[in-house]
């Protein structure tokens, strides 16, 4: 074995009953320390972590861990997800999140989410904070305008991967490398049918969070939103926006970044997300 | 984005129609992957620059015909028409934050798609790289 070659990233699974139903949820590892649990944009999964977990400025002292939510990459659907369409709601993504960190065990973690991740992040932090050491939100705000209609994510005369990787290939950053645009725009291109567009349910219909957000303590749990200036999904004044309502909250706008920070450009990325973690490292639990 | 008077913004959609003229049926009939990637399309589409329209005859992924304004009673699939604005920032290298793709023009209303869009959304990443040709260093 060339042990140099070898990736310090471990996948494995847990099962784990979220709302009633039994799911075999993937995910992945990387680090020790304060538990830090990446959750990846819609129609996506935890692959977009595995620049983090490759990183030991991170992994030294953060046990980087992202999960596949139930329907997209490893995490297959529950028994029975044929007879019906998946539609990911506020209740069950809050649940799904609360019920992975109790299987694992995991103590006052810090949670990272991006896009669909940077909402719920945000529930999160006017939920369950205390339950959470930080709350960080990438590509996060109570609302944003649409900008495609989603029933072109799944219909049969156009295929399902191949247009959602093409509507979200101008979230990326045009300054962001090439290989890791296309890496994450496969990631698009291999989730199943409908999935995307479940995942959206969500974002678009079930979670307008404008107005609901009141009661976030940022000393019990700091709460930091970070946005790149070329997300036109959810633009750095959605995030701004969302900001003025949370006393406390602390909100950086990334340069040359898009809708997929730590997938998409992993070098621009580290420059914003190391001093947020070293400063999180350093609050007393 | 700066406003253009009247005079420079007639002269700002010359300058865009003759870049598209230039480079996109020679950049996309050259680039041999770009055609393979709409192999499975043909169609009458038109773009419009500001004003100006044109109509593009795409035969299995190549460029057939690009033609600067329309024919009479001329009959096309999908329309994409963006203000002179919209393509100068475009086509910048890098553009400039929110006037980057197509999407984002729609979104902040730089820009309009018209018609039967299915061939457009089952082909969407070739049409996207098609219209960014002009950009100086390619699609992004």
């Amino acid at each position: 074995m060339n042990a140099k070659a070898m990736e310090p990233i471990l996948g494995r699974y847990i099962r784990v009953s979220v709302m009633g139903e039994d799911c075999r949820i993937y995910f992945e590892e990387a680090g020790q320390g304060i538990p830090l649990v990446g959750l990846h944009t819609a129609g996506a999964d935890s692959r977009q972590f595995r620049h983090l977990m490759g990183d030991d400025a991170v992994t030294g002292n953060f046990r980087v861990i992202a999960f596949d939510l139930p329907w997209h990459g490893k995490s297959y659907p529950p028994v029975g997800w044929e007879k019906r369409e998946y539609r990911l709601t506020t209740e069950l993504y809050v649940s799904t999140i609360r019920a992975f960190c109790a299987a694992l065990g995991l103590k006052h973690p810090v949670a990272l989410g991006c896009s669909i991740g940077g909402r719920i992040i945000l529930q999160l932090a006017h939920a369950h904070g205390p339950e959470f050491r930080a709350l960080i939100g990438l590509e996060s705000a109570d609302f944003q305008q649409p900008w495609y209609d989603t029933s072109w994510l799944h219909r049969g005369d156009v295929h399902g991967g191949e247009v959602c990787a093409a509507l979200v290939s101008g979230l990326i950053a045009p300054q962001s490398p090439d290989e890791h645009r296309h890496e994450t725009l496969w990631q698009y291109m291999q989730g199943g049918p409908g999935v995307f567009r479940g995942d959206l349910y969500f974002y678009r219909v079930d979670a307008d969070l404008r107005g609901k957000l009141d009661g976030i303590n940022t000393a019990v749990c700091p709460l930091y939103l970070l946005t790149g200036e070329y997300d036109f999904s959810c633009q750095p004044e959605d995030t701004l926006r969302t900001a003025s309502t949370i006393p406390g909250v602390k909100v950086t706008i990334m340069k040359e970044v898009g809708h997929f920070p730590m997938s998409e450009n992993p070098a621009q990325f580290r420059k914003y997300i190391i001093p947020v973690l070293e400063e999180i490292r350093q609050q007393k639990s | 984005m700066p406003e253009c008077s009247k005079g420079s913004s007639a002269a700002l959609e010359q300058e865009l129609c003759a870049r598209f003229e230039r480079a996109v049926p020679a950049g996309m009939n050259s680039d041999r992957h770009l055609v393979w990637r709409g192999r499975n399309l043909s169609v009458d589409c038109l773009v419009q620059i500001g004003t100006v329209p044109f109509l593009l005859r795409i035969e299995e992924g190549s460029i057939r015909e690009c033609r600067k304004g329309l024919p009479l009673l001329c009959s096309w699939v999908f329309a994409v028409r963006g203000s002179a604005q919209g393509w100068a920032a475009l086509w910048q290298d890098p553009p400039p934050p929110g006037w980057h793709d197509i999407f984002a023009l729609t979104k902040r209303g730089e820009m309009a798609l018209e018609g039967n869009l299915q061939p457009l959304m089952a082909n969407l990443q070739y049409f996207k790289d098609l219209v960014t040709l002009p950009r100086k260093g390619g699609p992004r």
